[in-house]
């Protein structure tokens, strides 16, 4: 396996560490990775029902959440980036709201990658948030090879 | 950016509500109405239908064919779309599914004593228009012309609050005020201390346990999203605080109720504990109309529990915020002044205007009491029939107390409640439930028959109902599952815990202490 242009799915978890290390194993300076990290959509409820809050409250919450989230987005992007770089590989990098498999989809259909690497589903057990990738939705829409990186709790 | 959506929506919903008004008053509901008994509905089914459907008939028009361009009339234009939204789905639910499922219901006959199922599990409009909104959101999505509308609901809500301020007098104001400060100050010390020594005792950093603690102890989501931006709070320990509530809250919406009625409790009683033990206050006012879907003697008890708490949320969001910057490094020093202006509930002066106002006597005549007034000057066939004579001397024996003894044989003896007196103390033996079932509906109907309400009053009453109906409703459609499912981690432990403790001694407290009537 030689991909020359991969899109690696990342949010900085255990388990997409390890389909960044994986990733990362590819990369040379004829290679392009592209990272894709998504904000999952269940953000959007986080306010659930709260009703006895003023606009001030609920707007210093919405701006802090995203802030906190835009931080680690940020994070992960600029570690994965550097460990790209000093590959000699291109590092882009985009991020995504939305469902995971959507994201991934609609991600793999805005260049020609060669390859796409995900990590796998945290095994039971593990703390986490839970947004999983849906690996059905995925194989049956996905139009590039797909790489599963195991768990490596599992 | 432009709000409003080129969408037949509003205007299809507008000719549906026409339609039930129309169908209503010209009696082609009959069939209907006399299979769901629910006649009683018929005045909001033509009234309210008809006002919704002119509303949204000539804004959908706009909305369809007009042009839209950014401003203050688009924005507020623009969310009439989903309030008639949530409106459409809480009065079909009102109107029509909930009394469908009474039917279905009573057909299985009684199983608790004399009551049916679905009012042993609350299944009334307040939780089916609840639970609509969950479904509506978690299966089909809120629509995209809806949405801004949706987060009209709180205003209905704080609108319902306010709006209660006409239905307390003074002494009962006093009353539950000082119950609720005690219940409240105790419950919500104890949570919020408790959780911050698990916190210590499980090494969770201060960050996590400082938004927990907010959550458990003083409202729920409400508290979370205060002081999640105050401790510093990581976005994962948002997740998982706010998912651990929103499951607990919602569980405890069905479970309370039916623990309530397993244990009896009057509707003080229950209003108390609801306010006390659960965590979010939309499934305190949730839980009190399922309790007592036909009155608001519970949501009365129950929401000065939540105004209670709403203004402590300052004063805990305050302490957190002393208790982190202690504890953290490089923590944003506490602007005291700000932390209280901008968390202080403004809608509560609203609720203690309307009381000041119907104090005046505005609503009512002043010396009617909060609108309902005494008058045993009655006709003849209002009186007790002696078949009701009969039964509630039979019922005598089972009397106890001195006062009420007096009472009921005043009443037997005269077929009418003689004093405001008497009245008072008939409705404590009303809601000690000592008597069978059928007795208790005499002592129902001898009160009504004495007690009137001013027409305002009244109307008020129908207003909060209508309201609480449908702020709740919408707020349903704001509870995904995606954000339940977040619940975990330590909050989860550490909530369980804490959360069952809360409404357990709560409940053991209120059973002990808090008396039916005030």
């Amino acid at each position: 396996m030689n991909p020359k242009r991969i899109l690696c799915a990342s949010h900085g978890t255990d388990g997409a560490r390890a389909a960044e290390a994986q990733a990362l194993r590819f990369c040379h300076s004829e290679v392009a990775l592209h990272h894709l990290i998504v904000v999952p959509e269940f953000w959007q409820g986080m306010m659930g029902d709260d009703w006895l809050n003023n606009a001030v409250t609920r707007d210093r919450f919405g701006s802090y959440l995203e802030g906190q989230l835009d931080g680690e987005v940020a994070e992960v992007v600029e570690r994965l980036g550097r460990a790209t770089r000093e590959t000699g590989a291109d590092f882009s990098y985009e991020s995504r709201f939305g469902k995971p498999a959507d994201c991934l989809v609609d991600a793999s259909r805005g260049m020609a990658f060669d390859l796409v690497v995900i990590g796998s589903p945290r095994p039971k057990g593990v703390d986490g948030l839970r947004s999983r990738m849906d690996l059905g939705k995925l194989t049956q829409a996905l139009q590039v090879p797909l790489l599963v990186v195991p768990h490596p709790g599992s | 950016m432009v709000y409003t959506h080129k969408h037949p929506a509003l205007l299809i919903m507008g000719v549906i509500f026409l339609i039930i008004g129309a169908t209503a008053q010209f009696g082609l509901q009959e069939g209907l109405i006399g299979y769901l008994k629910n006649a009683k509905y018929l005045g909001e089914m033509t009234g309210l239908a008809y006002t919704a459907g002119v509303i949204a008939v000539v804004v959908g028009l706009w909305h369809y064919f007009g042009t839209h361009e950014e401003g203050n009339l688009d924005y507020y234009l623009s969310t009439v779309a989903g309030v008639i939204f949530i409106l459409l789905v809480a009065m079909f639910v009102r109107w029509y599914l909930a009394p469908f499922v009474a039917v279905l219901s009573k057909g299985l006959g009684p199983v608790m004593g004399a009551k049916y199922l679905h009012q042993v599990l609350g299944l009334n409009y307040v939780v089916l228009g609840i639970l609509a909104g969950i479904l509506i959101v978690n299966v089909f999505k809120i629509p995209d012309w809806a949405e801004n509308g949706i987060r009209m609901s709180r205003l209905g809500l704080k609108t319902g609050v306010i709006l209660l301020g006409t239905l307390y007098s003074l002494a009962e104001l006093a009353h539950l005020g000082r119950l609720s400060v005690v219940l409240i100050g105790f419950f919500v010390l104890g949570s919020v201390g408790l959780v911050l020594w698990f916190a210590r005792r499980r090494n969770i950093p201060n960050s996590m346990g400082g938004v927990l603690s907010a959550g458990m102890g003083v409202c729920g989501v409400s508290a979370t999203v205060a002081a999640a931006p105050v401790v510093q709070a990581k976005s994962v320990e948002i997740a998982y605080t706010i998912g651990t509530i929103l499951l607990w809250g919602v569980g405890c919406m069905f479970l309370f109720p039916v623990i309530g009625q397993l244990l009896s409790l009057g509707h003080i009683q229950f209003g108390a504990w609801a306010g006390t033990g659960i965590l979010n206050s939309a499934q305190v006012a949730g839980a009190a109309l399922a309790y007592q879907p036909d009155g608001i003697e519970t949501l009365k008890v129950a929401e000065i529990f939540n105004i209670t708490r709403v203004l402590f949320l300052p004063i805990i969001v305050l302490w957190l915020a002393l208790w982190y910057v202690r504890r953290e490094e490089g923590a944003e020093a506490v602007n005291t002044g700000r932390v209280i202006f901008e968390k202080f509930p403004v809608f509560v002066i609203g609720f203690i205007l309307m009381f000041a106002l119907s104090s005046t006597g505005i609503f009512a005549p002043a010396n009617h009491y909060k609108g309902k007034y005494f008058d045993n000057d009655i006709a003849d066939e209002k009186l007790l029939k002696p078949e009701q004579v009969a039964s509630l001397q039979q019922a005598l024996p089972m009397v106890q107390r001195l006062d009420r003894q007096a009472a009921l044989t005043r009443l037997i003896e005269n077929r009418k409640v003689m004093s405001i007196d008497d009245d008072a103390t008939l409705r404590g033996l009303v809601n000690a439930k000592i008597l069978s079932k059928d007795a208790n509906k005499i002592l129902k109907g001898a009160h009504k028959a004495v007690r009137h309400t001013a027409k305002k009053i009244k109307k008020f009453r129908q207003w909060i109902t209508l309201l609480f109906a449908f702020g709740l409703t919408g707020l349903g459609m704001q509870i995904t599952v995606a954000s339940i499912k977040q619940a975990g981690g330590q909050p989860l432990v550490i909530g369980g815990v804490v959360g069952t403790a809360k409404a357990l001694l709560s409940l053991l407290v209120i059973m002990l202490f808090v008396q039916e009537t005030i």
